[in-house]
């Protein structure tokens, strides 16, 4: 019954510890709630998301880790395997691949390596995919970059 | 429960609802996660059935079946008493291990074997460790089982009964835990001798070693074939039998009903104390295409 707060207390413990192990990720847990947690992670470089900070909530279910947690964006993003509005995310691991073997700070690896290899095959946002899909790179990538300038970067001033 | 409802009031995330308790007036608000929930409804539907039932009614469920399946279920009745049926979510084969491997160690009281295993359990914390697995990620599965070895045994403060050793396997919060610890045990024991592995997995599919143990050995629900059962008979060291179901006939006309048995590498054969022949398995599983029961031999 408490193994799900048993293992997010460890999660938390290890996140903790390597604060400073992997700079791209941030991950909160919410001050009065274990099974709720935010993560801040950096646009992958070479990517149209380069230099953008992207805000991620993760809600965990009370069988975690045997079921996965549920992850958005909260950051709007242009990306196939992301719902524009809803910030759901299409990747196999949050889904039929998941496994206990994962933790919140890996979730947050694969998002990033899912933000760098996008897999316009299976769209969630179907502009984005189709984009990708009949070649035009460069539409996709400006596309992008326009969004995480204007949804992912610090304002100025 | 409370935890959960925690989740479900200040959450701003509505399909955190379960399927069972919302309706859904537009499909479009149908997403992955109630496909999801849903099928969780299904699995905890499923997981309350493990009846176990003379070999008759085996029989009866193929009445008017092929006459090959119903020669050969006559052929498995003289040797074998009953059947256990295990629930049908992906991890038949995981969970038939689990209760007839701890069934065995109750029945006979098999401290010898209680002994022997735990350096084969410690092996593959080690090996887990060494593929780079956060001890984290496994340490509460592998506990969750060696507490169950331990329960199994007769007096001490934790010994359970027959009664609860069934009752605990319909439990999703054991249940599930020792099914997963069986899955790490398998992963890391076919990724130390991927070699070994290899040939056999791309025979069936087409991924890499480490592939298949992230896809198809440690999801919970992915269902296991030969290479799962090698992996965890020879992490373990226990042998098991297969008792093969189907409809393949030989060609001299006699029916007889295959089977196999999956030994361990030698010199780490548990004395199967309750059998009365040494080193024969003491796990008979029957296998149906797409699915693994517990038998009970006479």
């Amino acid at each position: 019954m408490q193994a799900s707060k048993a293992r997010l207390f460890k999660e938390y413990h290890e996140v903790q510890r390597e604060k400073t192990a992997d700079p791209d990720i941030q991950l909160v847990c919410d001050e009065s709630n274990i099974f709720k947690w935010t993560a801040f992670i950096k646009g992958p470089s070479e990517t149209p998301y380069e230099g953008g900070v992207f805000q991620l909530s993760f809600s965990v279910p009370e069988q975690y880790p045997l079921q996965p947690p549920q992850v958005r964006f909260l950051t709007k993003i242009f990306h196939p395997n992301v719902h524009f509005k809803t910030g759901e995310i299409c990747l196999d691991i949050l889904k039929n691949a998941w496994s206990p073997a994962w933790t919140l700070q890996s979730v947050c690896r694969a998002i990033i390596a899912l933000m760098a290899h996008p897999e316009p095959d299976s769209p969630l946002n179907c502009d984005s995919g189709n984009l990708l899909r009949s070649g035009d790179v460069r539409g996709y990538q400006s596309m992008a970059k326009m969004y995480t300038r204007l949804a992912a970067m610090p304002k100025k001033g | 429960m409370q935890s959960k409802d925690a989740v479900v009031e200040d959450g701003e995330i509505t399909s955190s609802v379960t399927a069972a308790d919302s309706e859904f007036d537009e499909w479009n608000n149908f997403g992955d996660d109630d496909i999801m929930q849903q099928q969780y409804t299904i699995q905890a539907d499923e997981a309350k059935k493990i009846p176990f039932e003379p070999l008759s009614s085996l029989a009866a469920e193929y009445n008017s079946g092929s006459p090959i399946l119903l020669e050969k279920i006559k052929v498995l009745d003289e040797q074998y008493a009953a059947i256990r049926r295990t629930r049908g979510d992906g991890n038949c084969f995981f969970r038939s291990f689990m209760f007839s491997y701890l069934e065995h160690i109750m029945e006979c009281q098999d401290q010898a074997e209680v002994d022997r295993i735990q350096p084969n359990v410690e092996k593959s914390r080690k090996a887990l460790q060494t593929l780079g697995y956060a001890d984290l990620t496994f340490e509460d599965f592998f506990a969750l089982f060696l507490e169950q070895l331990e329960c199994v045994i007769q007096g001490k403060e934790t010994s359970i009964s027959h009664e609860e050793l069934v009752i605990r396997s319909r439990d999703q919060s054991i249940s599930d835990y020792v099914v997963m610890f069986f899955r790490f045990v398998t992963s890391a024991e076919i990724q130390m001798r991927t070699e070994f592995f290899e040939p056999f997995i791309l025979g069936l599919t087409n991924t890499t070693v480490e592939q298949f143990c992230k896809l198809s050995v440690e999801p919970m629900g992915e269902e296991s074939d030969h290479v799962h059962i090698t992996a965890l008979s020879d992490a373990l060291g226990v042998p098991i039998r297969v008792v093969y179901l189907d409809r393949s006939s030989c060609d001299t006309g006699g029916v007889s009903v295959n089977h196999h048995d999956f030994m361990p590498a030698a010199g780490d054969l548990p004395n199967a104390s309750c059998s009365s022949v040494k080193n024969s398995p003491f796990i008979t599983l029957l296998y149906r295409p797409g699915h693994y029961d517990i038998l009970y031999p006479k």
